[in-house]
């Protein structure tokens, strides 16, 4: 039989066979989608907020259903005290209160009646909303009252910006994490192959040099599309994310990504003399591109220190392009910038390694 | 490119090899040949340059200087030439360790275009109950007949066997054994570097002895024992009333020694000797108890070079 085939077979079940290397690049990265997709999909607009009703009349109890019959919005009974309290634990966002003589006032209509709202500023975005969600809701029962039609309503007409959800923003994040792991960590099974001397009894059979590194790419590649079929897969199923690109397109993008970072693992491997160096070259590598390379929030979020930083770094330039051709995200540089960057780092990482890669 | 190899060409010639590393000379100007369908010996303590020199031979390092043929071929300049033809078993190698034993001899066999079933070799190298037990579970001299047995899975002409037997019991010693001398039976030849005097004794054809990267003698185990010790010992329990004197006037006796109530007569005339210490001893009414001879080893002759044992 065909040895590339052959010693790609015997690659895969080296690799399937050993638990942490299955973990690390199947597990870990569908751990993450499903813990953020968790967090912050879905229900993002659900509240509680408490309700006092210290008055009990007809005009507390309109106030009550005014507040009771809006999407999303929980109201959870209780007396002023426990209900603040309730607020310190995250129970509920905010606390209504409406006093005693809340009917009375409104019916007198001499003065506004008062409706006390505890809010929580350091919560700012929770805070806010809660201020407009009191006044829209307010207003409304102002003009019931009072029976004059408003002057001026307005008309909520959407656009669709490239405003992502957080999950949609995530998925292609997470896939380009996943790639960069997948091509890097090949550093560690080939160090601890050559510490072993598998390459140096290698070397005595006549198996080329070409097709040793082929079966090797040829197993990465396969992992990194088992990636992106589980990771998409969550994404769209569990969570709704809707892939917008062409598929040839994120295929060439996701190629031209692994190869760039099996490249690297090959650059990690050339300087790492033992299997502990190799894990430790990884780690020191594969950190700093998880969080600076913007896969966990935007990068124009980031200071402009770690901007630049970020602008130098290879996993930068994957996950904006996948999150450009997966999700129509905002792009971060132009998509041909992209390719042409992970073009350089495979080209230079191949040069470095073909340079200094031992093989005993 | 290569001239075609016949019985009578030797199918290893090195001639001055050198090989240095910064200022340690691990090879230092080795030169011998070995001989179609034989089996050649490199014995020597660790860091003797064995292992280093067999790697020059199978392809596996460049040489500072020197020339090597192996097989005809000019294996400096072209080791792929000489890959497919030759069996290798390295010196504590090790083999995919999540692979099992049949997954590794298959894979490795898909690397040769001829090569011999792994069923076979599986039972050659007694294995056949460890089929499907991952290498990394197997014990040292079981991993060891599996890495001799991957050294034949392309039906070899020469095999290079770098300590094939350390790390295993006598039992599987002595079954490895059989196996050498029944690649030798096929007509194949073999190199093998050991630091186990016995098994140099009873596999090699010729011995060389290295040390400190050079070869010190070469030949023959007897070649390599006579040309060092001419005499052999006449020993027995020392008899009260024979005299040195008597003794050393034995036809034959070149010298004499005491060692732990023993006399050790030296003799070129091992028949005389003992005739006339038979004669000697019946006339003072004894009998020689635990009469013997005995003959110089390889052991002995590494003492005589080197001036020290070969495990240290």
């Amino acid at each position: 039989m065909d040895a590339l085939l052959l010693l790609t077979v015997a690659n895969i079940k080296s690799f399937v066979r050993d638990r942490a290397a299955l973990f690390w690049t199947l597990a870990f990265p569908l751990i993450f989608v499903i813990l953020f997709g968790s967090i912050f999909s879905g229900g993002g607009n659900d509240r509680s907020i408490g309700f006092a009703d210290l008055d009990g009349t007809p005009a507390s109890g309109q106030l009550k259903s005014a507040f009771g019959g809006i999407d999303g919005l929980t109201l959870v009974d209780g007396d002023e005290a426990d209900l603040v309290a309730r607020m310190g634990t995250g129970e509920v966002a905010a606390v209504i209160v409406v006093p005693q003589g809340y009917g009375e006032a409104v019916s007198a209509k001499a003065a506004p009646a008062m409706v006390t709202v505890y809010t929580d500023p350091s919560q700012s975005q929770a805070d806010s909303a809660t201020r407009q969600l009191v006044g829209f809701v307010l207003s409304a029962v102002n003009q019931a009252v009072s029976g004059q039609p408003p002057a001026v309503a307005p008309a909520f007409e959407s656009v669709q910006t490239n405003d992502l959800s957080f999950i949609s923003y995530l998925v292609p994040s997470i896939l380009g994490m996943s790639l960069m792991q997948v091509g890097v960590f090949a550093a560690i099974p080939l160090v601890a192959d050559r510490q072993k001397l598998i390459l140096k009894r290698l070397q005595a059979t006549p198996l080329r040099r070409w097709q040793l590194v082929g079966s090797n790419v040829l197993m990465r590649l396969l992992i990194a599309v088992l990636q992106t079929v589980i990771i998409v897969g969550v994404g769209t199923l569990l969570y709704d994310v809707q892939i917008s690109g062409s598929w040839p397109l994120i295929g060439a993008l996701i190629l031209l990504g692994s190869l760039a970072f099996i490249a690297l693992g090959y650059v990690i491997a050339s300087f790492a003399s033992t299997e502990d160096a190799a894990n430790g070259m990884t780690s020191a590598v594969q950190f700093p591109l998880m969080f600076l390379s913007g896969t966990f929030f935007p990068i124009d979020a980031m200071p402009d220190a770690l901007k630049t930083v970020a602008r130098l770094l290879p996993l930068t330039y994957l996950g904006d392009g996948l999150r450009q051709v997966m999700v129509d995200g905002t792009p971060f540089v132009p998509l041909w910038v992209c390719f042409a960057v992970l073009a350089a780092w495979l080209v230079v990482c191949f040069g470095i390694a073909a340079r200094f890669f031992k093989w005993q | 490119m290569t001239s075609p190899t016949t019985g009578a060409d030797p199918v290893i010639r090195v001639s001055d090899l050198q090989k240095h590393y910064g200022e340690t000379r691990a090879v230092d100007g080795v030169t011998f040949e070995v001989a179609a369908g034989s089996v050649f010996g490199l014995l020597g303590p660790n860091g003797a340059g064995k292992t280093t020199t067999v790697e020059v031979l199978e392809g596996l390092r460049t040489p500072n200087s020197g020339e090597v043929r192996v097989l005809g071929v000019d294996v400096i300049r072209h080791p792929d030439a000489l890959k497919p033809r030759i069996g290798v078993s390295l010196q504590n190698a090790a083999l995919y360790p999540k692979l099992t034993v049949v997954e590794v001899l298959d894979l490795f066999r898909s690397f040769y275009p001829t090569g011999r079933p792994t069923d076979e070799l599986v039972a050659l190298m007694d294995l056949s109950e460890k089929r499907t037990t991952r290498t990394q579970d197997l014990s040292g001299g079981q991993r060891q007949r599996l890495s001799v047995a991957l050294a034949l899975v392309n039906d070899p002409e020469l095999v290079f066997l770098d300590e094939p037997t350390t790390g295993m019991d006598p039992a599987a010693r002595r079954s490895l054994w059989d196996v050498v001398l029944g690649l030798k039976s096929e007509g194949r030849s073999v190199l093998l570097t050991t630091h186990y005097m016995e098994e140099a004794e009873v596999l090699c054809d010729r011995i060389a002895i290295m040390d400190h990267g050079r070869i010190l003698e070469e030949g023959t185990v007897d070649e390599l024992i006579s040309r060092r010790f001419h005499e052999r010992a006449v020993r027995f329990d020392a008899i009260d009333g024979l005299s040195d004197e008597q003794l050393a006037a034995m036809p034959g006796v070149a010298s004499l020694k005491h060692e732990d109530g023993e006399v050790l007569l030296y003799t070129g005339d091992v028949p005389a000797t003992i005739g006339a210490v038979l004669d000697a001893s019946e006339a003072l009414g004894m009998e020689p108890a635990n009469l013997g001879v005995r003959k110089p080893t390889l052991e002995d002759v590494f003492l005589d070079l080197t001036g020290r044992a070969l495990r240290d």
